[in-house]
């Protein structure tokens, strides 16, 4: 399957420059997520290796081959829509074959092909309705299925679950997982659900304000976000952030703020210790805040409780720390009263560091 | 349900009697008229109290019938071959204006180019115009402009193939008609069109181009399957108006290319109106659209669009 390369793409609408030059490279059988919040440029960016917009400046590369100048269906790619896009005049089956029909294959091809893709998303029996006699899920798979049925190379998505209600959007997102690994293909998914992202994807690339921002696999972008927007935006319930100053005392580096005083550990203080700016955000997990009562001090966070959100096994628990709000995830079996002030541990080394002003983490080379 | 159950207020039903005798009262009188002679439509006795005759019919198809009216003596009237011009020139009208309109309509929506809101604009300006402010001009240019000289190459062949006189020129052709029925009826269809074509939600004709489909694939395709409603729309209006037209094509018809409209005012003279003879041409005339109407209508189904995509 292709090897995409975006080199130094731009895209202007009239003055308004909305992508500051993008490039990105997606290797073979690569899922690659697109993933930020509304406007960031991501859906343009895919429209564009789509074919649907135009590039202003720069170019998109297909095994190498410059591709910006070709009309869509030269592109070797099947898209799905966010709202679906299905022919209504035309019944599953003719939605399905539709690409194949205008590529004249032989009738028999397609009635196979259809069959097949077809059973591989659940939609046999319905190929004789119209799109107008489906459910949402139902018109989702359908469109799916047409893009599958075209036997490209190269997948794009834009956002297809965010029309779904949530359980849908759950199992749709498991099928899609266990469809990616069947079917060899270069995806491009574009999300603004960082879960739908952090699930799918082989590579998420952070999109924010027309930049990307990180990229990587999920678990190095969830372990060492470059900075806070990236550390912000993956997580649910998302990062906090508390605002603090680097202090030394003693050959130890401490991270002073409103209401905690932590002391840094290894390389964290190595970086903090190297960093020219001494005043710095905190960003926090709500899961790597442990209940502890006995801990110490220096590696602990001392919150007023003042809400219990249950959600089952979990509980969310919003408190205060000084002026800022902190967000801890916990087992709900602890018990808990609210009002209450509780000590919890920070896990060392899981804490980060981010220049209050350039908002990109400290981190040691 | 249960809403119609509802008792309605009197003045309601009143207005309803009041709208369906207005509507339907002229035709019932045309229709009970053209099977009256012309002794009992005149003599002013309004009861429903005669002898029906269909001899107004037999004047009227004389040129048609298999067999010979006794009551007439010569086929003055040719309403076979006014029928025939009318529907030759109502159907190509209606379909050559489709064809362009929509055309048109889907560039002035989806296409960007310089000066497309006056071009969209000025069409509707257009329609404004009343067709009797056209019939000067156009019966000047259609007589002595566009014309194709007696001795040139195609006039001379139209001429030995076809007979006449003087230059080929378009009055007096079904074409010259045609064409200012097109003229007449494209601003309006574009226009009518234009607001069916914004409702195509762009992302089935970016599906479609992903799917490999070419511009005219899209339309043909993914577009105009989808406006069906609104073509139909569009085709019973333009039928009909060119179907009744009288003014025009009094002007630029000639005796072999006369519509039926044309034909029933020629049965009015100074000395007599034949009115049996013009409610059963009237009562003909009417068929055609009505049948059109009929199967034009069956395309408008509301809701074409729905499950396209996420409302």
């Amino acid at each position: 399957m292709p090897t995409i390369q975006l080199d130094n793409l731009i895209k202007r609408y009239g003055e308004v420059e909305v992508l500051h030059g993008i490039e990105l490279e997606m290797a073979d059988n690569e899922f690659t997520v697109l993933v930020g919040p509304s406007g960031c440029g991501k859906s343009t960016t895919l429209r564009m290796v789509a074919g649907l917009e135009d590039v202003t400046e720069g170019e998109i590369y297909v095994d190498g081959k410059p591709v910006s100048h070709l009309e869509p269906k030269d592109r070797d790619l099947a898209m799905v829509f966010q709202d679906y896009a299905l022919y209504p005049h035309m019944n599953v089956a003719q939605n399905i074959s539709f690409a194949l029909r205008l590529a004249r294959r032989p009738k028999a091809e397609v009635h196979a092909k259809v069959k097949e893709v077809a059973d591989m998303v659940g939609l046999t029996d319905f190929l004789h309705r119209k799109p107008g006699a489906l459910s949402g899920g139902q018109r989702q798979r359908v469109a799916m299925a047409r893009a599958l049925a075209k036997d490209s190379g190269i997948f794009l998505f834009d956002e297809p679950l965010s029309n779904l209600d949530a359980k849908l959007r759950g199992q749709l997102r498991a099928e899609l997982a266990l469809m990616s690994q069947r079917v060899e293909k270069n995806m491009i998914y574009v999300t603004h659900d960082q879960i739908e992202a952090m699930t799918l994807a082989d590579r998420i690339v952070v999109m924010h304000g027309g930049y990307i921002q990180q990229q990587g696999s999920p678990e190095a972008l969830f372990k060492r976000p470059v900075n806070k927007f990236v550390a912000g935006f993956l997580g649910m319930p998302p990062m906090n952030f508390l605002n603090g100053e680097i202090k030394e005392e003693a050959g130890d580096v401490f991270v002073k703020g409103n209401g905690f005083s932590l002391r840094l550990q290894d390389e964290k203080a190595q970086a903090a210790k190297a960093h020219r700016v001494r005043e710095v955000v905190l960003g926090v997990r709500p899961s790597d805040l442990v209940f502890d009562a006995e801990a110490p001090s220096d590696q602990a966070l001392t919150l007023d409780v003042m809400v219990s959100e249950y959600v089952g096994a979990q509980s969310v628990l919003l408190c205060q720390c000084g002026a800022d709000q902190v967000t801890v995830e916990m087992n709900s079996e602890t018990p808990m009263a609210l009002g209450q002030t509780l000590r919890f541990r920070i896990t060392p080394n899981r804490v980060h560091l981010f220049d209050r002003e350039s908002e990109d983490a400290i981190q040691s080379k | 349900m249960s809403q119609a159950h509802e008792k309605q207020n009197p003045a309601f039903y009143a207005i309803i009697a009041l709208l369906v005798f207005m509507s339907v009262g002229p035709v019932l009188l045309m229709f009970v008229n053209s099977f009256k002679l012309d002794v009992d439509i005149i003599s002013g006795t309004t009861g429903l109290i005669f002898l029906p005759t269909i001899q107004n019919y037999e004047t009227a198809l004389c040129d048609i019938l298999w067999y010979e009216p006794e009551h007439l003596d010569f086929c003055a009237l040719k309403f076979g071959g006014a029928f025939i011009n009318s529907l030759i020139i109502a159907l190509i009208s209606t379909l050559l204006t489709l064809v362009i309109g929509c055309m048109a309509a889907y560039a002035l929506v989806r296409f960007r180019f310089m000066g497309r809101d006056t071009v969209s604009l000025t069409t509707l300006m257009v329609r404004m115009v009343p067709p009797a402010v056209l019939l000067v001009p156009v019966f000047g240019l259609w007589n002595n402009e566009f014309c194709l000289d007696r001795d040139g190459l195609i006039g001379g062949f139209i001429r030995d193939t076809f007979g006449g006189r003087g230059d080929v020129c378009l009055a007096g052709t079904h074409s010259g008609i045609i064409l200012v029925y097109v003229a007449m009826n494209l601003p309006f269809v574009i226009w009518i069109l234009q607001s069916f074509i914004v409702q195509v939600p762009r992302s089935l004709e970016e599906a479609a181009r992903v799917d490999g489909a070419g511009p005219f694939q899209v339309f043909f395709k993914v577009v105009l399957p989808l406006i069906k409603p609104g073509l139909a729309a569009a085709a019973i209006f333009t039928f009909r108006i060119a179907w009744n037209e009288y003014l025009l094509a009094s002007a630029l018809s000639d005796r072999n290319t006369r519509t039926v409209p044309i034909l029933i005012v020629n049965n009015m003279s100074e000395f007599n109106v034949e009115w049996g003879v013009i409610m059963a041409t009237g009562m003909l005339l009417a068929i055609p659209p009505i049948i059109f109407t009929l199967f034009a209508s069956r395309q408008i189904i509301t809701g074409m669009t729905a499950g396209a995509v996420k409302g």
